[in-house]
C-alpha cells in the first residue's frame, strides 16, 4: 500500500514539475498560435539566472525566482517587440523557423557566456519529509507543486476574470474580430508572450536545484511541454495542470510498476498519449484555447 | 494533416538533417583547426599530423574539453619540453587537427573521414564517449587508419575484431571490479543496478553484474533507463523497497545528479553507493558537497596514484605539469587522453616511422610504465594491464581507496 503511496507522490511530484514547464508554452501556442521551440532554452535561461544568484550571492532559486520572473518577462518582451510581432501574422512556420533559430543562439550564447560546464543551484528547501520508512515526500518538489498550483491558480483568474485576461481569450479565439471590437491584440500578444516567457524563467530557477543547468537542457524540455500541450488542449491553464499530472502520474506508474524497462516505456507513454489525443480528440483532453489544427490566425 | 503540427515536425526533421549531415563543421571547422595551443613546427624536421573529433558542444561537452585538454598536455610536452618525436635520426614536431563534434555520432563519423580525406592525418585520436569512438573507430578501420584512444571504454567496440584501434584505458566491464571486491570483503550481500542503456553503461553494468556474482554478491534488480532522463524517483523507489547494501548506478554526469538528490529525497540509503561517472569529478562533489558523501566510484586514475613513468614522470608530476598548463587538475578523462596520444608517441619511435603497419606492430609490442600505469595492448586492442582504481568521496576530498596498491585511504563501509 505505501508502495502505491509512494507512486502517487512521485507521480503529483512530477506532475507539479511537468505544470510549470509547460503553462508558459501552452499559453503562447494557445493565444498567439506560435509553436515556441524555444521554450526549453528560455528554461535553461531561468534556470542560469537562477543559479547566478545561489551560486554567487547564495540566494535560494525560491527567493529568486520572483527575480527571474520580472527579468524573464522583460526579456521576452523584448523578443515579442524584435521579432515575435513582425512575424505574427505571417504562416505559421515561420514562427516555428525563427524560434528554432532563437534556440539555437541561445544555447550558444550561454555555451559562450557560461561554458559547457553543468551548474547546480542550492536550495534550503530540499531533502525529504519522511512519513513512514516506504512513504517520503520530496520537499524540493513539494514546494514547486506549491507554486505550480498557485500559478495555475492566478492565472485561471486572471484570464477568466480581468479585461486584460479576457482581451487574450478574445484574441486567441479570433484575431480579426477581436481587432474589430477595439483589442488592441499587438499589445495583449506583447504582455501575453512577456508574462509566459516569465513563467517559463520560473520554472527553470525552481527546477535549477533538480536538473543540472547547461547549456544544451532545452529541447527534451520543450519536446516534453510539446507533447503535454498538444494532448491536453491549446493554451488552457486548467488542460496544463490536468496534462501534466495524468502523464506524471502515468510514467511513475509506468516506471514502477514495469521491472527493468519501466522507465523507458514512461518516456514513450507521452507520445502515444500525445498521438492518441491528437487522433481522437485534437482539441485536447481538457479542450484548449484553439485546435491543435487551427490556422495562425 | 494539422498544419501546425506538420511544421513542427517539418522543423525537428530539419534540426535533425542540420546534425546528421554535419553542415555546420563546414563552418564551424575551419576556426577550430589550429585553434590548440599554437606550435612552431618550424624547429623540427618534420611532423606528425594526427586527427581528432571531440564534443565542444552537445552533452559530452565537459568531457570533451577535458579530453582534449588532454591532448593538447601531450602536444605541448612533446614540442617544448621533450623536444619532438623521435623517428630515426630526425625529430618530428605534433600536432592535432580538431574538429567538434557537437556529441553527435553522425557528425563525428563525417569529421574522421574528413579528417582522413581532406587532412590528411597519418593517425586518429579518440573522440570522448563509447557511442562516439564505436562509428568513428569503424571508419578508422576501414581506410587503416591507426586510432588510440582513452575514453572509449565499452567491450563491445573490441569484439569486432579490428586491427587499428587500441585503448590505454580499463575496458568498462571491469570499471567497477576492484570497488566489487573491496565491498565483498566487507561483506556485502546484495546489490542493485540502474544504468541508461547506451553502449557504455550497459558494458559496465554487465561487467558489474559478472564481478557481483562471481564475488557472491545477490543482484537483486536491474533497471534500465534512457538517455536524458529527468527523473529517476521510481527507480530509486522500487530499490528502497528491495533494501539492498550496495546500490550501483551507471550513466554519465547528470544521472549522478539525480542519483543523489533522488536517494536523498525518498530516504534511500543504502550501505554503499557506487556511480560509474561522476564522483570522481571534483566539480560534482563541490556541488552536491554533502549529499555525495561516502559515495563511491571508479576511476581510471588520480594524481595520487603511485604510477611512476621516464614520460612525465609520476602521475603527481603529471598533475603538476597539467595544472601549470591549464589552471586546474586533470580529471582522469583527460589523463586517458594524454596517455593515448602518449602510447602512439612511444609507438612511433619504436617502429621509427610513420607507416601504419610499422606502428601497428609497434603498439601491440609495446610495454611501458608511465604517469597512468602499466600499458600493454591484448589482442583486441585493449590495455589490460592497467586495474581500474576506486574512490570515494571522504570529508569532500576524493580518495582512492582500491585496489590496495594504489589505495590512499580505508573505505568507509557503510557509508554513514
Amino acid at each position: 500500500m505505501s508502495y502505491f503511496a509512494q507512486a502517487l507522490v512521485n507521480g503529483i511530484a512530477l506532475g507539479g514539475m511537468y505544470t510549470i514547464l509547460v503553462l508558459g508554452f501552452s499559453i503562447i501556442w494557445g493565444v498567439m498560435g506560435v509553436i515556441n521551440l524555444a521554450h526549453g532554452e528560455f528554461v535553461m535561461v531561468g534556470a542560469y539566472l537562477a543559479w547566478m544568484a545561489s551560486d554567487f550571492w547564495d540566494v535560494d532559486p525560491f527567493i529568486s525566482a520572483p527575480v527571474v520572473f520580472v527579468v524573464m518577462l522583460l526579456f521576452g518582451y523584448l523578443v515579442q517587440r524584435v521579432l515575435v510581432n513582425r512575424i505574427i501574422d505571417r504562416s505559421s512556420l515561420v514562427s516555428l523557423l525563427v524560434m528554432f533559430g532563437v534556440s539555437i543562439i541561445l544555447q550558444s550564447v550561454m555555451k559562450i557566456a557560461f561554458s559547457a560546464d553543468f551548474r547546480l543551484a542550492n536550495t534550503d528547501l530540499d531533502g525529504a519529509w519522511r512519513l513512514s520508512d516506504q512513504l517520503t515526500i520530496p520537499v524540493t518538489r513539494f514546494w514547486i507543486l506549491v507554486v505550480a498550483v498557485g500559478v495555475t491558480a492566478g492565472l485561471g483568474l486572471f484570464l477568466g476574470h480581468s479585461r486584460l485576461g479576457k482581451s487574450i481569450r478574445a484574441a486567441a479565439q479570433n484575431r480579426e474580430a477581436a481587432r474589430i471590437v477595439g483589442v488592441d491584440v499587438k499589445k495583449v500578444y506583447a504582455v501575453t508572450f512577456a508574462l509566459c516567457i516569465g513563467l517559463t524563467g520560473v520554472a527553470g530557477a525552481l527546477i535549477s536545484p533538480l536538473l543540472a543547468v547547461q547549456p544544451f537542457q532545452g529541447p527534451p524540455l520543450t519536446l516534453k511541454a510539446f507533447a503535454i500541450t498538444a494532448m491536453a488542449g491549446l493554451g488552457s491553464v486548467r488542460g496544463a495542470l490536468g496534462g501534466a499530472m495524468v502523464l506524471g502520474m502515468v510514467e511513475a506508474m509506468l516506471a514502477l510498476y514495469v521491472d527493468r524497462i519501466g522507465t523507458n516505456l514512461a518516456v514513450v507513454a507521452s507520445f502515444v498519449l500525445l498521438v492518441a489525443a491528437l487522433v481522437l480528440r485534437p482539441q485536447g483532453i481538457f479542450k484548449g484555447l484553439r485546435h491543435v489544427d487551427a490556422t495562425s490566425t | 494533416m494539422r498544419r501546425s503540427v506538420r511544421a513542427f515536425v517539418l522543423v525537428s526533421v530539419l534540426a535533425t538533417a542540420a546534425a546528421a549531415c554535419g553542415e555546420s563543421p563546414a563552418e564551424d571547422a575551419a576556426p577550430a583547426e589550429g585553434d590548440a595551443a599554437p606550435v612552431d613546427l618550424s624547429a623540427f624536421d618534420g611532423a606528425v599530423r594526427i586527427g581528432a573529433a571531440l564534443s565542444e558542444t552537445g552533452k559530452f561537452a565537459v568531457e570533451g574539453r577535458d579530453s582534449r585538454q588532454g591532448y593538447d598536455t601531450w602536444v605541448r610536452w612533446v614540442n617544448e619540453e621533450y623536444g619532438g618525436i623521435r623517428i630515426g635520426e630526425g625529430r618530428y614536431g605534433a600536432e592535432i587537427v580538431y574538429y567538434d563534434d557537437e556529441s553527435d555520432a553522425d557528425t563525428a563519423a563525417n569529421l574522421i573521414q574528413r579528417l582522413i580525406d581532406e587532412d590528411q592525418v597519418d593517425f586518429l585520436l579518440g573522440p570522448y564517449s563509447s557511442g562516439l569512438t564505436t562509428g568513428t573507430s569503424a571508419i578508422a578501420e576501414a581506410n587503416n587508419v591507426i586510432m588510440v584512444e582513452g575514453n572509449g571504454t565499452s567491450d563491445t567496440m573490441f569484439e569486432r575484431g579490428f586491427q587499428n584501434l587500441f585503448l590505454v584505458a580499463t575496458v568498462a566491464s571491469d570499471y567497477t571490479k576492484s570497488a566489487v571486491e573491496a565491498l565483498a570483503a566487507r561483506g556485502v550481500r546484495t546489490a542493485v543496478i540502474a544504468h541508461e542503456d547506451t553502449t557504455f553503461p550497459t558494458s559496465v553494468a554487465e561487467g558489474a553484474r559478472r564481478h557481483l556474482e562471481a564475488n557472491g554478491i545477490e543482484v537483486l534488480a536491474i533497471e534500465k533507463y534512457p538517455k536524458d532522463i529527468q527523473d529517476v524517483s521510481a527507480i530509486m523507489t522500487k530499490f528502497r523497497n528491495l533494501g539492498p547494501d550496495v546500490f550501483l548506478g551507471g550513466g554519465h554526469y547528470n544521472d549522478a545528479v539525480l542519483f543523489v538528490n533522488a536517494a536523498d529525497e525518498l530516504g534511500f540509503e543504502p550501505d554503499a553507493m557506487l556511480i560509474t561517472v561522476g564522483p570522481s569529478n571534483p566539480r560534482l562533489v563541490e556541488q552536491l558537497d554533502d549529499d555525495v558523501e561516502g559515495v563511491l566510484g571508479p576511476t581510471q586514475w588520480e594524481a595520487t596514484m603511485a604510477y611512476e613513468g621516464h614520460w612525465f614522470g609520476s602521475a603527481a608530476d603529471y598533475a603538476a605539469y597539467y595544472q601549470r598548463l591549464w589552471g586546474e587538475p586533470p580529471v582522469y578523462q583527460a589523463a586517458s587522453a594524454t596517455a593515448s596520444a602518449l602510447a602512439l608517441h612511444l609507438a612511433i619511435e619504436a617502429a621509427g616511422s610513420t607507416d601504419t603497419d610499422a606502428v601497428r606492430q609497434a603498439l601491440r609490442a609495446l610495454r611501458a610504465d608511465t604517469f597512468y600505469g602499466p600499458i600493454a595492448f591484448d589482442e583486441r586492442g585493449v590495455n589490460t594491464a592497467k586495474p581500474m582504481g576506486t574512490i570515494q568521496v571522504q570529508d569532500g576530498e576524493i580518495l582512492v581507496v582500491a585496489p590496495d596498491a594504489a589505495a590512499v585511504a580505508a573505505l568507509v563501509y557503510p557509508r554513514g
